[in-house]
């Protein structure tokens, strides 16, 4: 209990100490909260490690502890990270009461066993997600608008959804609920609640928010929010869903790989064209929640088992790139490709730990992503044994997605950091500080050893207890021998390449007929994928994309407003009409009720 | 000796205002003082009543000493107690508000007596046990109203006060001829001994003409549609103060109270009129939700807001199971405290920037920053997003809907929430948040007075969820819907305590 409490209210009590401690001790704050911050995650490793725990209304299952450790890991990386990142911000103390508020009711979110509780923490999580994007200023506001109308909306939604749960049941406790989806009822119940998970992790159709936000919010709030949080906890409450409340049927489970799927290809064909590195992460962002998705639709353990490491991982190495790309554009101030490039030389750390990001997202072994990607494929494979269909459209968007995610990727490095800069405002570039580059790299070392030794650690203390059924796998990937392999098959290629080249190479100024190129015609990472938007019906796709066809928001704001001008029409201010209205009004009430 | 305190909800604020057409025109500032002492007051004692009601139950105050039936009965019971402490605790606050807000125009004193005179009515209403009185306090309250929307006396002001009057006056003549009717068939006005009446059973058909009528009028004094369109003119014109007392309290202690207390405790319920009132109810939640999100005016968008909400509160009463009952009167009072406080919030930005259009507005929050906040948290409150109270009375009235099978209103109250949202996020994203404009780059933030009603309110809407504490639920939220739900029961109590 004591356990369980403690830091849920040590986080509302941080916050409001941050906000009354004078403004003119900024460092006190910073370090008070970075403190606070190490505290809860201390608090998450030792709820980790005392569970499964229930004390009635909150509890601790396999599922939720190694949630509630990665939402205090996030914690601590993402304070450590503003310290620097944020120190210009006038408004510093409720942007640390947000993120200290943040951190405690994630928690609350993934130990509550009540509903009404879970229902409460979840809600506060979006209001302060509306303030934490409001940080990025005025050009936010909008972005902030959006993001917020669509989670609290995916929220009103999900509350009806637990309504009909509690309708059905008459329980308030997650742990006591099973319901097996038979009648439209507690189909509906399941769709509303998994809409609430949706928005909140990102998958379509109610992903809409996730790009702007990366665009607009400050990056260690895209970093913490968007990228890992949020993903951690709509999947996780998706995964408990499907895993202890509701015994989904088959064509339920088609849906959610549908989604999935869908999620996977269309977030990724937008990110390719994208020419922010910011809004291409965010892209990404909701493209890899289609894996999740997918593999938790699956519906055997593979496949569940599969989508919650991808969540990890996901979140593991996405705000590793975003934090990287955080250094990028402290250094240079841009985040468009366009202008960037050439900068391996002088951030090499984050050179590197970002390229270990996008090698792990884009899932090249032996890196973590390939592992969990690998996974869902099982769970495909697994799948299939039913019979079918879906599942081979569902793979082949899965390897289409990776594929493409691996292309954007070289965009990406290749823009930033490879070829060279447009202009010569780069040149004086040089690493950042220490508080900035060790997130990125402690993100980047993780996806390693979470590829390199899956078995041994994530799997085994994570994973495996999350699943009431026992895992198996149809094929077992040696993570650590092919490793070897592929680190001595790596060296033996680059041994041959120096044998071979070591004399030959002269290096030299590129040039077309004799004459040096100008910097025009310079190779930028952007254009690499021309071709494919320019492809006929693709090009009306992406066309549509712009003009947000596609974007429920604005569709939804469409078809409102449409009503809107109709009751406007109605109200014409004529004193006349709006007595006639009243006649109506009681005449329509005599008829009904005086017979 | 506890009984001496009913009338004093009707004696201070109608002796203040007759003390102030007196001197405040004479002495600077004496109404100012005189205002807040007597808001005070009131707000106290009904505070105090809430633990009197704890102790000894229903109390009935005879007025002059003539037992009722035949003389004029004064009940307090839960309901009145809940309705007097939201109307007087608004009104206090609102009163402090008026002190800097006012300043602007002339003539104070005039607008402390209709102030005044506004709270003498609707606390008259509410305490009223007699039908007739009722009627005369409703009429005392929508006159002073009427003159009050009409304050500023410029051309809008005047068009506005002339549809409220009309259309308020319409709605007063049904309720009138209402009351003839039931006069007619029970030959008493005092609301207990005619519930008795009715309850012999007898000329059912006039019940239902009378319930109509009483749909009618009570339900345009709440605004429900399609009884609602003098509101947006008429809230929006009023000055800020007026607005936040009109969407606040009056159309909840004219309207929603009336019809709480006269179909579920005089002429009883039946299942037409629940299903009448929850239509009348999601109606106006639509319509008003639509609205609202069309529109550039704070006000005019606040007050649009007002109707949409007012239809959870009637959506939840018309349920009429325990659960909808007390949702709907939570809603209620927590809509009471959220839309003052937007009110007041608006009158906020129209204090400092002078205008109410939200598209020539933005970034008023690093200039007026308690006025920002403050109507984050009554955004918030009315969004319902937790921990805010608006969210606490929201979830308990989709309960009400899923449990009393009525899942198509459960997802309206839903879709509208979401409405609510959105068009809060837009004063949000226009107001406060965006750019500042190169024009507003001097505005100052409000005064004192102003800001410390702004910030209680705040307090308030954070706290309002405590209401539904074990130990705090049944004296005040439990206590009146237990009134509501005593349903006819409601004579027999007040008979009991008579003799």
């Amino acid at each position: 209990m004591k356990l369980l409490l403690q830091p849920i209210l040590t986080s509302i009590l941080a916050g409001i100490v941050i906000l009354l401690i004078p403004k003119r001790f900024r460092k006190v704050t910073e370090t008070f909260s970075l403190l606070t911050s190490l505290y809860l995650l201390a608090a998450s490793v030792k709820i980790f490690f005392n569970s499964p725990v229930n004390v009635g209304y909150l509890y601790v299952d396999g599922l939720s502890r190694f949630i509630v450790l990665g939402i205090g890991f996030f914690g601590v990386i993402a304070t450590l990270y503003s310290l620097r990142f944020m120190a210009f911000y006038k408004e510093y103390r409720s942007y640390y009461a947000y993120i200290i508020w943040t951190i405690g009711f994630s928690i609350l979110a993934a130990i509550s066993n009540n509903i009404l509780i879970l229902i409460a923490a979840w809600g506060f999580l979006g209001l302060t997600l509306y303030m934490l994007i409001n940080v990025g200023g005025p050009k936010a506001a909008g972005t902030s608008k959006k993001a917020f109308i669509i989670i609290g909306g995916s929220d009103s939604l999900m509350i009806l959804g637990f309504g009909l749960v509690w309708f059905i049941t008459g329980d308030l406790n997650l742990s006591n609920i099973k319901i097996a989806i038979d009648s439209s009822i507690s189909f509906w119940a399941f769709l509303l609640i998994a809409i609430g998970a949706f928005a909140k992790a990102g998958a379509m159709p109610f992903h809409t928010w996730v790009p702007d936000t990366a665009k607009d919010a400050p990056i260690p709030v895209t970093a913490f929010l968007p990228a890992s949080l949020d993903k951690l906890l709509g999947i996780y409450l998706l995964a408990r869903l499907v895993l202890n409340v509701f015994i989904l049927d088959s064509s339920t489970n088609a849906l959610l790989m549908i989604i999935g799927a869908v999620t996977i290809v269309a977030a990724v064909m937008m990110a390719l064209v994208q020419h922010d590195f910011k809004k291409l992460l965010g892209y990404h962002a909701v493209s890899q929640v289609g894996y999740m998705v997918l593999g938790i639709g699956t519906g055997n353990p593979v496949g569940i088992a599969g989508g919650l490491f991808h969540m990890l991982n996901n979140a593991i190495y996405k705000s590793g790139l975003f934090l990287g790309g955080g250094n990028v554009q402290y250094r240079t101030g841009k985040s468009d490709l366009d202008s960037l490039g050439g900068l391996a030389k002088f951030m090499p750390i984050t050179f590197c730990s970002m390229l270990i990001a996008a090698l792990s997202i884009s899932g090249v072994p032996p890196f973590s992503g390939f592992f969990s990607k690998w996974m869902v494929y099982q769970g495909l494979a697994e799948k299939a044994k039913s019979g079918g269909v879906l599942w081979i459209f569902c793979l082949i968007a899965a390897m289409f997605g990776s594929g493409l995610t691996l292309a954007s990727f070289i965009k990406l490095i290749h823009a930033i950091f490879l070829g060279k800069a447009k202009d010569s405002s780069t040149g004086q570039c040089k690493e950042v500080l220490w508080s900035m580059w060790l997130p990125p790299a402690i993100l980047a070392a993780l996806c390693i050893v979470f590829g390199v030794f899956a078995y041994t650690i994530p799997l085994k203390y994570f994973i495996a207890p999350a699943l009431p059924s026992g895992l198996e796998f149809i094929g077992t990937w040696p993570s650590l021998k092919a490793t070897v392999f592929l680190i001595i098959g790596l060296g033996i290629g680059v041994i041959i390449y120096l044998m071979g080249n070591l004399k030959g190479i002269r290096e030299t100024t590129p040039y077309i007929g004799g004459e040096e190129v100008d910097s025009d015609m310079r190779l930028s990472g952007t254009e690499f994928y021309r071709a494919i938007e320019e492809m006929p019906l693709i090009k009306r796709l992406y066309a549509k994309a712009e003009n947000k066809t596609f974007d429920l928001y604005e569709q939804g704001k469409r078809f409102v407003f449409f009503f809107i001008g109709i009751f406007k029409y109605l109200h014409n201010g004529i004193l006349s009409s709006y007595l006639v209205w009243c006649l109506l009004g009681m005449m329509i009430l005599l008829f009904s009720l005086v017979r | 000796m506890t009984r001496i305190l009913l009338p004093l909800f009707v004696v201070i604020p109608l002796g203040a205002a007759f003390l102030n057409s007196l001197i405040g025109k004479r002495i600077k500032g004496f109404s100012d003082v005189l205002s807040a002492i007597a808001t005070c007051a009131l707000a106290c004692i009904s505070i105090y009543s809430v633990f009197i009601f704890k102790d000894t139950g229903l109390i009935v105050y005879k007025v002059g000493g003539w037992i009722p039936p035949m003389g004029i009965a004064m009940v307090m019971d839960g309901l009145t107690v809940f309705m007097l402490v939201t109307v007087n605790l608004v009104a206090f606050l609102i009163s402090i508000y008026s002190i800097s807000y006012m300043e602007k125009y002339t003539e104070k004193w005039i607008f402390y007596c209709l102030f005044l005179l506004m709270v003498a009515g609707m606390n008259g209403v509410i305490i009223s046990g007699d039908l007739f009185n009722l009627y005369v306090f409703l009429e005392i309250a929508a006159i002073a109203s009427y003159a009050l929307v009409a304050f500023g006396t410029e051309h809008e002001e005047l068009e506005a006060a002339f549809k409220y009057a009309v259309m308020g006056t319409v709605a007063s003549s049904f309720i009138l001829l209402g009351i003839a009717f039931l006069y007619s068939v029970t030959s008493t006005l005092n609301m207990a001994d005619m519930s008795l009446e009715i309850a012999k059973g007898g000329s059912p058909r006039i019940i239902m003409l009378v319930s109509v009528f009483f749909l009618m009028g009570f339900g345009l004094k709440s605004a429900l549609v399609p009884f609602h369109a003098w509101l947006p003119d008429a809230h929006p014109s009023a000055p800020a103060p007026i607005s936040a007392m009109l969407s606040g309290v009056l159309i909840k202690s004219l309207g929603i109270y009336a019809i709480a207390r006269v179909f579920f405790n005089v002429l009883g319920t039946s299942p037409q009129v629940l299903s009448a009132l929850m239509i009348l109810g999601v109606l106006s939640l639509i319509i008003g939700g639509c609205l609202a999100l069309g529109q550039w005016d704070f006000k005019r968008l606040l007050a649009y807001s007002s109707i949409s909400q007012i239809g959870y509160v009637m959506l939840g009463i018309g349920l009429g199971t325990p659960l909808g009952i007390m949702g709907g009167l939570f809603h209620l009072f927590n809509h009471s405290i959220f839309k003052s406080l937007l009110f007041l919030n608006s009158g906020a930005v129209e204090y400092a920037t002078g205008t109410r259009d939200l598209q020539k507005m933005g970034g008023l929050r690093e200039k007026m920053p308690v006025t920002s906040s403050t109507s984050l948290i009554g955004s918030m409150s009315i969004a319902g997003i937790p921990p805010f109270n608006g969210f606490w009375s929201k979830l308990i009235i989709i309960a009400a809907c899923v449990q009393a099978h009525h899942f198509a209103y459960a997802v309206w109250a839903v879709l509208i929430s979401l409405l609510t949202l959105a068009y809060f996020m837009k004063v949000q994203r226009y107001a406060f948040f965006g750019e500042l404009k190169e024009r507003l780059s001097h505005i100052k933030e409000c005064p004192f007075f102003m800001k410390f009603s702004m910030i209680s309110l705040a307090v308030l809407c954070l706290a309002g969820g405590l209401l539904l504490l074990p130990g705090v639920f049944d004296s005040f939220l439990g206590a009146a819907s237990d009134a509501v739900l005593a349903g006819k029961d409601y004579a027999n109590v007040v008979f009991v305590a008579i003799r």
